[in-house]
């Protein structure tokens, strides 16, 4: 955005994408993540997309969050959002089982099809855990899913706010964790440093920014 | 002296001589000379092997395990280096045929010895009473520090590889040797086993035992080298290619006569390579047998070589394979690491013109890095381009993931082959590539203008973002002329749609969405009307008649034409009225390339935060689709469209069998349809309410298109026209590298997991290594040079590596356990220079390592000698014998060897024979082929 000036105002940025069926609560999560509220939102057209900047250790992070629409109808153009990110959440509604079966029917794929980024981090969060009298996808299901693809997994509420917080967090964690996605989101100004040895890259950051 | 020596282990033994040897002035300078030799070897003797090495004692490299000191030494106004060859990790005792033994080791059955040599031009004793006497002071020197090493002197002219040599055995035995050679005119009777057998017999036979009373014991190896697979052509490989990338043309209307090895190879579309299996060399060793008469040993001549007890056998590498200066190879590498520098070039000027004209940029075309090929050239490159085998195969599913990551084109795509046809296309320069993409890019204006369909360019919608940017424009643009082409066609005529839409399945969809308009209307109606038969099946006239009834009357009064219909939607009836619900036929998402979407999405980032800015694209589709769906459901309400379009917010009240049992159930009984929307859609204020108040009912082919095929294909030639330089080089230099990997991956090498293995790695490197340049950002220009340069050096290991294996593998296809073998071994050999990819490295090692054959494999190899045809039988003259399918030994060594019981008896007393030993007595080397023949003879005795 801004890496031409000489300080820039992060130290990375990160894309994530929020996928799933329709009406599952990504723009709820989103709004909830973003402004600590919680509305009845009108069903997403196609994409919505907000920034927040989070700090975490010493490190200034903003994050661009895409929120798509879960309808089939804007799926093809989804797939443009797919593109450089380094983090995808993948929700489903605890209540509602075929949102549960569409992730590795539809979503899953839709990743493996799309995602540019081979290392990008991936995240299973069930929502609307404040329903629990109409749980129907267990615990267990969601582990195990998340195991088998190799993600991250998190029950939350949107409504309640439980875990919201926690599931974003986790995911940035990660990806600061993993040297060539933190290499793509470094600001401007390191950039170099990082394209030349990934693994001392995280060293370099550290010592710059403390 | 223990102490003395103890000392010189530690100061190389200066002062040692002096302690030992105290008295030097009655001394002559040939005891002078002794002393000195002895002190030498009381030194090696004392450090013993290991420590030697850890001195620095000089590996040789060809016999393994093989390391050698040396000391000079200086008599009678000459010079002479001592050397101590001796081995280390020798594990037991030496079997008879290791390979890669030292010429005396092997001559001589020896381990450890000593060689002593004048430091002159020849480097041997021609001299004989020189060479005794030499002898002889290294034997005293050695007796005096009880050492038992043999001890040789090079005698003769080099060239006869003649030595002398002696060993005393610790007990009242000493061994002499003597070897020498015949390089010319070998006698017809040592040209053959009979007559060799009886040349060992004459050593001893002749004085001390009758011929009948002992038995002569022997061992053979015999080597064969197969016949060159590619005869007369390795000579005149380089200018064939040269002419073949000429003049094509006029080749292609002879036969060639002969046939590369690697015709049907992936890459022979592009070069052909060297075969770097120049052969094979198969060794057969026999056991070891003893021999009573000349007559058996003539019949042994005759024995089938699957009579022998062990088959190993080792490819012959060509040179050039290890080779790395430049332009000893000629592959993908080579011609990468020249599009390479031509990337380092494009950076000197902005626009691709700039490079054609004449006066610009040093563009002496004198100079040949920066020759243009002549037009004739180029023509047939665009015409191969444009005209040859049009379509694409779906090759998709034929790339790896692994491939995928690279940002280039699709291998069989327009500009994956336009690459690939630019790194052969004259020697690369960045002027030749301009060139050509100007062409290019003409060729490409001309499809568009003409409204003909881009070759080699798939015909599907979705463009893979995950390609380079340059296919995806032309991608967009093969779209492009394909809507063109039916807005053109559904202006002139309309009779043919129908014939047309049909009978590409491809564009089915794509077809109806854009014609099937007003002509389809009346139609329309028909179909309504058939509609009802079709799903209700048997239920009966009544049903339909009542459907009729109530439908039509509705139909008519609210929008007298149902328009654009796909069809029905399964059961699904409207709310308001008595109907089925049909889905409409809905325009196309506009199809993008990746700098449209990112366009979208950095205006999206730049409208900023603000709650529920979603895109106006979004928004304009969802209102196409209200709007058809508006058309063919003219008696919809927008809970139907929702029910439709998101069926999630449409919380039915029905039992939830109902979409799986409705096919028997009556119509009436689901209508009306009950439940409600959901909670997010029924809010006031709703976006999706508002959008659908403000959609006008019209069918997708009356609707302002949400794509300009025109507007957007004149937007891709712009890309195309304008493109930098830069921009231009790194697209190739990326979609180079993956569409080369690509070809070499489709070589078949059976199922080498190692191989595998290199290649997925190959991509990932590639992959990791050119994603910097798929960002559009600026890099550090000479970092990213080197970088690239270095990727070639791997690239080019990994095609050598494949070339190899290929060959191996063609060569040896039913025997894949030995393919496998051979190929680890020379990997191994391989691999140091794998590591170092900055700078070649000295490599001159030979490729050695043997693989034994296993009996079931013996077949195979026996087939890489095919049995000579009649010209070649006649041309050669066959005189050793040992015929293996026609082909004679290259070499044909043996070792005679004659046991002999000894006792006491020679000191005079008549001990039993029962307690005597027996040791070798006499031992003879042979090597011969049919015009060269070494002896090395060892006799034991007691004198």
């Amino acid at each position: 955005m801004d890496s031409a000036s000489s300080q820039p105002e992060f130290d990375y940025l990160f894309k994530l994408l929020l996928i799933g069926d329709s009406g599952v609560g990504k723009s709820s999560l989103l709004l909830r993540f973003t402004s600590d509220s919680f509305e009845d939102l009108s069903p997403t057209i196609g994409v919505d997309f907000k920034v927040k900047m989070v700090t975490m250790g010493c490190k200034r992070l903003k994050l661009a969050i895409w929120d798509t629409a879960g309808q089939e109808r804007f799926r093809t153009l989804t797939s443009s959002y797919y593109r450089g990110a380094q983090g995808v959440i993948m929700v489903y509604d605890v209540t509602r089982r075929d949102t549960f079966t569409n992730l590795s029917d539809v979503w899953a794929k839709e990743i493996d099809l799309y995602s540019t980024n081979q290392d990008c981090i991936k995240m299973l969060v069930g929502n609307k855990v404040d329903k629990e009298s109409e749980r129907v996808v267990t615990k267990k299901e969601g582990i195990d899913f998340a195991r088998q693809y190799g993600c991250l997994f998190l029950e939350c509420s949107a409504k309640t706010r439980v875990n919201v917080e926690q599931c974003f967090e986790e995911l940035v964690l990660k990806i600061l964790d993993t040297p060539s996605l933190l290499a793509e989101g470094s600001s401007g100004l390191k950039k170099n440093i990082f394209k030349q040895k990934p693994p001392a890259a995280a060293d370099a950051s550290t010592s710059s920014c403390c | 002296m223990a102490s003395s020596i103890a000392r010189g282990g530690e100061d190389e033994g200066e002062d040692e001589e002096f302690e030992g040897f105290d008295d030097f002035t009655i001394a002559s300078s040939w005891e002078r000379f002794i002393s000195e030799i002895e002190a030498v070897c009381r030194l090696w003797l004392f450090d013993g092997p290991k420590n030697l090495v850890d001195k620095g004692a000089e590996c040789l490299d060809h016999p393994k395990n093989l390391y050698k000191v040396k000391s000079e030494l200086k008599y009678g106004g000459k010079d002479y280096c001592l050397e101590f060859y001796f081995m280390i990790n020798k594990d037991g005792q030496a079997t008879e045929w290791v390979d890669n033994l030292h010429n005396i080791q092997q001559s001589f059955g020896v381990n450890e010895f000593l060689v002593i040599a004048p430091l002159s031009a020849s480097g041997v004793v021609l001299d004989s009473p020189e060479s005794s006497k030499l002898l002889s002071a290294v034997a005293i020197a050695l007796s005096n520090c009880g050492s038992n090493w043999p001890a040789f002197v090079p005698v003769h002219d080099p060239s006869r590889k003649a030595y002398i040599g002696i060993q005393s055995t610790g007990t009242i035995f000493t061994r002499r040797f003597d070897a020498d050679r015949i390089g010319s005119q070998v006698p017809v009777r040592l040209m053959h086993m009979e007559g060799l057998y009886e040349l060992f017999v004459a050593k001893f036979a002749s004085f001390d035992y009758p011929m009948n009373y002992f038995k002569v014991s022997f061992g053979m190896k015999l080597t064969y080298r197969t016949p060159p697979f590619d005869d007369d052509e390795e000579d005149v490989l380089e200018n064939v290619e040269a002419e073949v990338k000429e003049s094509e043309e006029v080749n292609d209307g002879y036969d060639r006569i002969k046939v590369q090895w690697d015709d049907d190879c992936p890459w022979a579309e592009w070069y052909s390579a060297e075969d770097p299996i120049k052969g094979f060399e198969l060794i057969t060793i026999w056991p070891r047998n003893t021999c009573e008469s000349s007559m058996e040993m003539a019949e042994l001549e005759n024995a089938s070589s699957f009579d022998a007890e062990k088959w190993s056998l080792y490819p012959l590498i060509s040179p050039n394979m290890i080779d790395d200066s430049d332009g000893k190879f000629i592959g993908f590498a080579s011609q990468l690491r020249l599009l390479v520098g031509a990337l380092e070039r494009s950076f000197d000027a902005k626009f691709l013109e700039d490079f054609v004209s004449a006066e610009n940029i040093g563009s002496d075309n004198s100079n040949p890095a920066v020759v243009i090929p002549p037009p004739t050239v180029r023509d047939r490159v665009l015409k191969e381009l444009f005209h040859d085998g049009a379509q694409i195969s779906s090759s998709l599913d034929l790339e790896s993931k692994n491939s995928r990551a690279i940002k280039g084109a699709p291998l069989e795509s327009l500009f994956a082959q336009f690459c690939l046809q630019s790194l052969w296309f004259g020697n690369c320069n960045v002027r030749a590539i301009a060139t050509l993409w100007i062409e290019f890019v003409r060729e490409v204006r001309w499809c568009w203008e003409e409204s003909q369909p881009l070759p080699r360019m798939p015909s599907d919608l979705d463009i893979d973002l995950s390609s380079c940017l340059i296919h995806q424009k032309l991608h967009l643009l093969a779209i492009c002329i394909k809507k063109k082409n039916l807005l053109n066609h559904e202006n002139h005529t309309s009779v043919e749609i129908t014939g047309q839409s049909s009978d590409d399945k491809g564009l089915a969809e794509f077809d109806r969405n854009e014609i099937l308009d007003l002509p389809q209307n009346e139609s329309m109606v028909d179909e309504f009307d058939s509609d009802s038969p079709d799903s209700e099946g048997t239920t009966g006239n009544l049903t339909v008649d009542a459907e009729c009834a109530v439908a039509s009357p509705d139909a008519h009064k609210s929008c007298p034409i149902r328009k654009g219909s796909s069809g029905i939607v399964g059961n699904m009836m409207l709310l308001h009225s008595f109907q089925k619900m049909h889905a409409p036929y809905t325009q196309d998402a506009p199809v993008m390339t990746e700098d449209m979407h990112e366009e979208r999405l950095h205006a999206a980032e730049v409208c900023g935060d603000a709650f529920s800015t979603s895109g106006q694209l979004e928004r304009d589709i969802l209102s196409s689709d209200m709007s058809a769906f508006k058309a063919a459901n003219p008696d919809a309400v927008f809970e139907d469209f929702i029910r439709w379009h998101s069926p999630g917010d449409w919380e039915s009240e029905e039992i939830e069998d109902r979409s799986t049992g409705n096919k028997e159930d009556p119509d009436q009984c689901n209508w009306p349809p009950r439940g409600k929307l959901s909670q997010r859609m029924s809010e006031h204020g709703n976006s999706w309410r508002k959008i659908w108040n403000d959609s006008p009912a019209l069918p997708a082919s009356e609707q302002k298109p949400l794509f300009d095929p025109i507007r957007e294909g004149e937007k891709v030639l712009h890309y195309l026209e304008t493109l930098q330089p830069h921009h231009l080089l790194e697209q190739m230099v990326c979609s180079a590298f993956k569409v080369s990997a690509d070809t070499l991956n489709q070589t078949s090498f059976g199922n080498l997991q190692l191989m595998k293995t290199k290649l997925n790695q190959l991509y990932i490197t590639l992959a990791s290594s050119l994603r910097p340049l798929r960002a559009n950002r600026t890099h550090d220009k000479y970092e990213l040079i080197g970088d690239l340069r270095r990727l070639c050096l791997v690239f080019e290991n990994i095609e050598k590596l494949l070339i190899f294996v290929s060959s191996l593998h063609r060569k040896l296809r039913d025997a894949p356990r030995l393919t496998e073998a051979i190929f680890n071994d020379y990997f191994n050999y391989y691999l140091p220079k794998m590591g170092n990819s900055s700078a070649s490295i000295c490599f001159d090692k030979k490729f050695s390592n043997k693989q034994q054959v296993s009996m079931l494999e013996r077949d195979v190899v026996a087939n890489l000698f095919p049995p000579p045809t009649a010209n070649q039988s006649w041309r050669k003259v066959l005189s050793m014998g040992n015929l293996l399918n026609g082909h004679e030994p290259i070499l044909r060594e043996i070792i005679f060897s004659v046991a002999h019981r000894v006792g006491d008896c020679h000191y005079g007393s008549n001990i039993p024979w029962t307690h005597t030993e027996e040791i070798e007595t006499h031992r003879m080397y042979i090597r011969g082929t049919s015009n060269d023949l070494q002896v090395a003879l060892s006799v034991t005795s007691w004198d």
